[in-house]
């Protein structure tokens, strides 16, 4: 079933009405990404060039961070694809919804799966899968140009920043925050805290691969305790 | 060449990771134990890269006095108003100030 106009212009405008305040916090996010890429030592293009192909804020500054830090090549490659491991998540929710789409949505669509799109259309009540459709592509379309014109503009103030300011430390500070902002239950803070202890008691592994022991360790610890109390 | 190799890589394993439910297995059930797994997935990697951002050529973690302080800051500011960009702007001002104390 198609959708009249009226009904088009109004889901859109729904859609653009309902992102705008998601992308506010994106800004700073998107100006650090432009600035680590920019002491990363990588090329500013190619750096640019994560936000198209990766397109999701966290991988993409876990990557350039850690291969600018001399990070093993598999080791910041690892690091990248755990921290989008989330999306999976996203993707078996929001399977049956898309059993309805067309072929070329089911493809298209996971693209633009980002923290806020799922946030946005999960709160939506089931509707008729071509109004589903518009909405899920315009606030896409949104968040994809919009991540790409504020990495671009990070690129362009990061020289101008003085290195005294030490902009980097954004990076862990930020993570802090999105880890607190994600806790909805105490097995979580276990996992997070026995993260970072792992990670720190095998801090001199070479090429940061505590980060990974740290990682599957604390991931471990929050599943037994959740197991356990049920 | 090999950053964009990295990117490229990233990219392809993002993609699968968002698509893989959608696309493939559309019609299956996701066993309860891994969805379980899943869920401690952001808070543990997350926590594991800030202590790996901190660390230095040598091996160690540099914790000084300001990054110790944005810390704790910034896990009070994180858990009054639940945004990470309260959480940076409060935690950088309070890592710039104590820097420039001490």
């Amino acid at each position: 079933m198609s959708l009249d106009l009226k009904t088009k212009r109004e889901i859109s405008r729904q859609a653009i009405t309902d992102a705008i305040p998601l992308e506010i916090p994106a800004i700073p996010f998107g100006l650090v990404l432009g600035l680590v890429i920019t002491e990363s030592g990588i090329d500013y293009l190619v750096g640019w060039s994560s936000s198209p192909l990766i397109f999701g804020g966290a991988a993409q500054l876990t990557l350039i961070s850690l291969l600018g830090s001399g990070s093993a090549w598999a080791a910041a490659v690892a690091a990248g694809l755990v921290v989008n491991a989330r999306h999976v998540m996203y993707s078996a929710a929001l399977a049956p919804t898309f059993q309805h789409q067309p072929r070329w949505f089911r493809w298209l669509g996971p693209y633009t799966l980002l923290d806020q799109v799922f946030a946005l259309v999960t709160i939506r009540p089931d509707e008729e899968p071509a109004a589903f459709r518009r909405y899920y592509l315009t606030a896409g379309a949104m968040f994809w140009s919009f991540w790409m014109v504020t990495v671009a503009l990070g690129l362009v103030i990061g020289p101008v920043v003085p290195t005294e300011w030490n902009l980097g430390f954004a990076v862990p500070l930020m993570f802090v925050g999105l880890i607190v902002v994600g806790i909805n239950k105490w097995p979580k803070v276990v996992a997070a805290l026995v993260a970072a202890g792992v990670t720190y008691v095998f801090a001199g592994l070479p090429n940061k691969v505590g980060l990974l022991v740290g990682a599957v360790v604390g991931v471990l610890a929050g599943y037994l305790i959740e197991v356990n109390r049920r | 060449m090999s950053a964009f190799l990295a990117i490229l890589v990233v990219g392809i394993g993002t993609y699968a990771s968002r698509a893989i439910f959608i696309v493939a297995l559309a019609g299956r059930q996701i066993p309860g134990r891994v969805l379980t797994a899943l869920d401690f997935v952001a808070p543990a990697v997350l926590s594991a890269l800030v202590i790996a951002l901190l660390i230095d050529d040598s091996g160690n973690v540099s914790i000084g006095w300001p990054e110790a302080s944005a810390f704790a800051v910034g896990l009070g500011t994180a858990y009054k108003t639940r945004s990470h960009i309260w959480t940076l702007a409060v935690g950088m001002a309070v890592y710039w100030v104590v820097r420039a104390l001490i």
